[in-house]
Parts: C-alpha cells; sequence; structure tokens
C-alpha cells in the first residue's frame, strides 16, 4: 500500500474525528505512519457489529415495555453483557441472573440485590425499575 | 502529509514523555515503553521481534457468537517475547483486589514510571461510542494522575494524549467476562545496555517461521488459511446468504477494524523486514518486505471484495469462491515467503 492509497474516506460518524495510524510506502518505497481518517469498508464492517447491539438492546425494551421481560434485560443488552457477565461483575450467580429477567420475580427483589445490579450496570437503583419510553438515539 | 504526531508531558518525576502515533496497541505501547527506558525502537521492530504476526482461526472462540479468526498472536504474548529477546527486565501483575490494583497503579505513576493497563473498551468513555464494544484486550499507558483521573497516552487510536476518569479507568481494568484482564499492569523494570537487536530480530523471524509454518494442527498458520478459505467457499450453500455474509463480515472485523494497520498487520511485518533489511544490510530481507506488501495489498483485496458482496446481499458479481479463492492466494504466497525468511535468518549472522 504505498500513501496515496491509504484510505481517507468521511466517515465522521464512525470514526468521530480519530485518525488510525496505517503503514504505507512513500514514494522512494520506505515505510512510513500515516494516519488515515477513515475507510468507507472499516466503516460498514463496523456498523453491522454496532447495529447487532442495537436491535438486541431495542428488542429487549419493547419486550420489557411488553411485559415479557423485566428492566434488568434492557439494561443488561444495553451493556452488552450475558447473564454470565452481569452475574459476575454483580457478585449473583448466572442462574439466578436469569430467573431475575422474569418480570414477576424481579419486582420481589430486595433493595440489596436491586443495588448490587444497579452498581454492575453503572445506574441508580431508580433508573433500574423502568426503561426509556422511547427508543434510545443511535 | 506523512509528518510523524508527537505530543509531549511531563511525568510526576519531571522526565518527559514523547507520546507517537502507532498502528495497533500492544506493538504501540510496547515501544514507547522500551523507548521510555532509553531503548529506541520502532513499533515494526517489536512486532517482528516479538513474533507477532500469525494466523489462527479459532471456531471454539466465539465473539458475539461467531468464530475467531486473528492475524496476530495471543494478546500479550509480543510484549512477553519482545522484553525477553530484547533483554528488558518487566513487572507484571493482575490484581484479585480493585482498590488494591488501583493504589499500585497510583503508587507507581507516582515515582513517574509510565504503567500500562489492559482494559475493557466498552467503558473507555473518550472513545468514540462506535468503537466501544465489549472486548478486554486493549492496552494503553498511564501517565500521571491529575483532576480528571488519569492522564494517558494511547498510541493506537488516539494522536494525542487525553484523559481518562477514575471511574472509567476501574471498571475498563477491572471489567468481568471473556479474557478479562484483572486489573493487568506492566511496564519495564530495566533494560540491559548490552541488548543484541541482531540476535533478537534473528530470533523472532525463525520464530515466525515456525508459527506460520510448522504447528502441527491445521488451524494455525498457512494451513489454517487454507481450512478457513476452504470453508469460505462453502458458506453460501452451508449456512445461507445471510448468515455467510455476516461471518464473512466477522472476518473482516478482525483484519481491518481492531487497529491492524490495514491488511491484518501483513504492512506493520512488511515495514520490520524493511527496518531489519536496513540494519543487515540484506538485499534478500528487502525483497521479502517486497513481497510481504504485494501480500498485504491482496488481503485488502479481499477486504474490498467482501465489502462488496456483503452490502449489495447477492446483487453482486463477487462471490464467496472470489474472496475463498484470494484468501488461497495468500495462503500459497505466504508460505513460500515464511520458507524463505527461515533460510534467510539462519543465514545471517548476529
Amino acid at each position: 500500500m504505498k500513501i496515496n492509497e491509504v484510505p481517507q474516506d468521511d466517515v465522521p460518524d464512525y470514526s468521530e474525528g480519530i485518525k488510525k495510524g496505517n503503514y504505507a510506502l512513500d514514494d522512494k518505497g520506505k515505510y512510513v505512519m500515516v494516519p488515515s481518517k477513515g475507510w468507507v469498508v472499516d466503516e460498514m464492517i463496523n456498523r453491522m457489529a454496532y447495529d447487532e447491539y442495537k436491535v438486541k438492546e431495542e428488542e429487549a425494551r419493547k419486550a420489557v415495555l411488553a411485559g415479557q421481560k423485566s428492566p434488568l434485560a434492557y439494561y443488561m443488552e444495553l451493556r452488552q453483557m450475558t447473564p454470565e457477565i452481569l452475574g459476575k461483575t454483580a457478585g449473583i450467580a448466572a442462574f439466578r441472573v436469569k430467573r431475575h429477567l422474569r418480570p414477576e420475580i424481579f419486582a420481589r427483589l430486595k433493595p440489596s440485590v436491586l443495588g448490587a445490579y444497579a452498581n454492575a450496570l453503572a445506574i441508580t437503583t431508580e433508573e433500574l425499575i423502568t426503561v426509556p419510553k422511547n427508543p434510545r438515539e443511535r | 502529509m506523512t509528518t510523524e504526531l508527537i505530543t509531549k508531558e511531563t511525568l510526576a518525576n519531571g522526565r518527559t514523555y514523547i507520546h507517537r502515533t502507532s498502528a495497533h496497541c500492544e506493538t504501540g505501547v510496547t515501544s514507547a515503553l522500551f523507548r521510555d527506558k532509553g531503548l529506541d525502537i520502532s513499533e515494526p521492530m517489536i512486532f517482528g521481534i516479538g513474533s507477532g504476526i500469525f494466523f489462527g482461526h479459532l471456531p471454539f472462540i466465539k465473539q458475539t457468537g461467531l468464530p475467531v479468526s486473528t492475524f496476530r498472536s495471543i494478546p500479550g504474548l509480543v510484549f512477553k517475547k519482545a522484553a525477553k529477546r530484547l533483554g528488558v527486565k518487566v513487572f507484571r501483575k493482575r490484581f484479585r483486589n480493585q482498590q488494591k490494583g488501583m493504589d499500585e497503579l497510583r503508587r507507581v505513576i507516582r515515582t513517574g514510571q509510565i504503567v500500562a493497563v489492559t482494559t475493557n473498551i466498552y467503558w473507555l468513555s473518550f472513545f468514540p461510542r462506535r468503537y466501544r464494544f465489549n472486548f478486554s484486550g486493549h492496552n494503553f499507558i498511564v501517565l500521571y494522575e491529575n483532576e480528571n483521573g488519569f492522564r494517558i497516552s494511547d498510541p493506537a487510536l488516539l494522536e494525542y494524549t487525553t484523559d481518562c476518569s477514575t471511574h472509567d479507568m476501574e471498571r475498563a481494568r477491572f471489567a468481568r467476562g471473556p479474557m478479562e484482564a484483572r486489573g493487568l499492569m506492566y511496564y519495564p523494570l530495566s533494560v540491559n545496555p548490552d541488548h543484541d537487536i541482531r540476535k533478537a530480530c534473528i530470533t523472532g523471524m525463525k520464530d515466525s517461521c515456525k508459527q506460520m509454518l510448522k504447528i502441527p494442527i491445521p488451524l494455525f498458520g498457512v494451513k489454517g488459511m487454507r481450512y478457513l478459505a476452504k470453508k469460505v467457499i462453502k458458506w453460501p450453500d452451508k449456512l445461507g446468504y445471510v448468515e455467510a455474509c455476516r461471518q464473512l463480515a466477522h472476518i473482516l472485523r478482525l483484519q481491518e477494524e481492531m487497529g491492524t494497520g490495514g491488511a491484518g498487520f501483513r504492512f506493520m511485518y512488511a515495514a520490520f523486514l524493511q527496518e531489519a533489511a536496513e540494519l543487515f544490510g540484506s538485499e534478500e530481507l528487502a525483497e521479502l518486505s517486497q513481497e510481504m506488501t504485494a501480500i498485504g495489498d491482496i488481503w485488502r483485496e479481499f477486504a474490498v471484495v467482501s465489502a462488496r458482496i456483503i452490502k449489495q446481499r447477492g446483487q453482486s458479481e463477487e462471490t464467496f469462491a472470489k474472496v475463498g479463492g484470494l484468501m488461497l492466494i495468500c495462503a500459497g504466497r505466504e508460505e513460500q515467503l515464511f520458507k524463505d525468511l527461515d533460510k534467510v535468518a539462519r543465514k545471517l549472522k548476529a
């Protein structure tokens, strides 16, 4: 790859102005570090993965509003966690986390357990008992 | 256009730290740590000496439910190997207790010693939001404490030094889940002044050849490329078009997106071979560097063609057979390259 082949595509939504380092050949055939603004290929691949998380998050939010899942399920998806990761972070066994994803069981949780979840998810206990009415922007 | 971007910072004991942009986190961090100890060494040299180049298809390790294909060695290994081969004594520690891990970090940076930490990207709010995936394997350097938390240098993603809040730092270092860092922090204690960089290069090259050619498991090295290429060709029939695209996109993510400097580290290795060619005055190494560049260009073409397939969802003229074929070409040429490199490395005099 030569310097003029280093992609310099405008993908501000993805890169937010941050450049990535690339090694490319200068006209004397010597490798130099060339900052790249972004690459559409890179951006597309990233968006696919990012959107997968967004879809899961939005599905969970709707399921909570429909009363099928507890708000814990939404915040777990928001933090890109699984019951296993959330369980480890909160210090609660994964099988219990899975039970707590059911609204009727979640409603009976003690404040101490809710506190542990809120801490693990970096939100307040008040936030944990509801989900946003509208989808999160982006 | 190619001006090297440099930012300077003053550390707790008054010394100056120089921040340089790099293409990958671990090699960039290692190079910066060694430079700080007076061993002036470039990022590609670290990559070559630490035998970072690799290929592995790991169907049993899943990331977001998809098998991982890696273009580099296991995280942490480049640092360890480079340190050993250059005679650098290192401190490397994980922590069971979060408080102890944070206290130790603060204690060390107060002495003016810079410290590398391994973190989970999801919790780093100084990153663009679309970079922030639940992935524990990002390295950066902590310089000193300030009113916002910590001043840090992230050579792989940022052109300048930045701040990281105490909250982010704690969460990112101690995030739970796959590959958890458990507060891993590391830094060099001392550099052997009589280190032999030529010998280190030869060891690194031979080791890379072994990794690429001699591992008797068909998932690693050149064999792994061939194995994956054949799978890619069959994907549309076996998985259906949508799932095949998803899996292909995942290969691209690991090849291009995660700070590889493009083409799955192949250009960085070419840069290493070029620097080594100058060091040894070897025409053969210079030729191998050119061949590695050519291979990197094919990997890039693989990415471009794959992207076209994924974007146009079956409307494209490009096929999975074509991208699989490109991967087979890479495998063939890399096999020849590492065979040649092995011969050349054996002839070089330390």
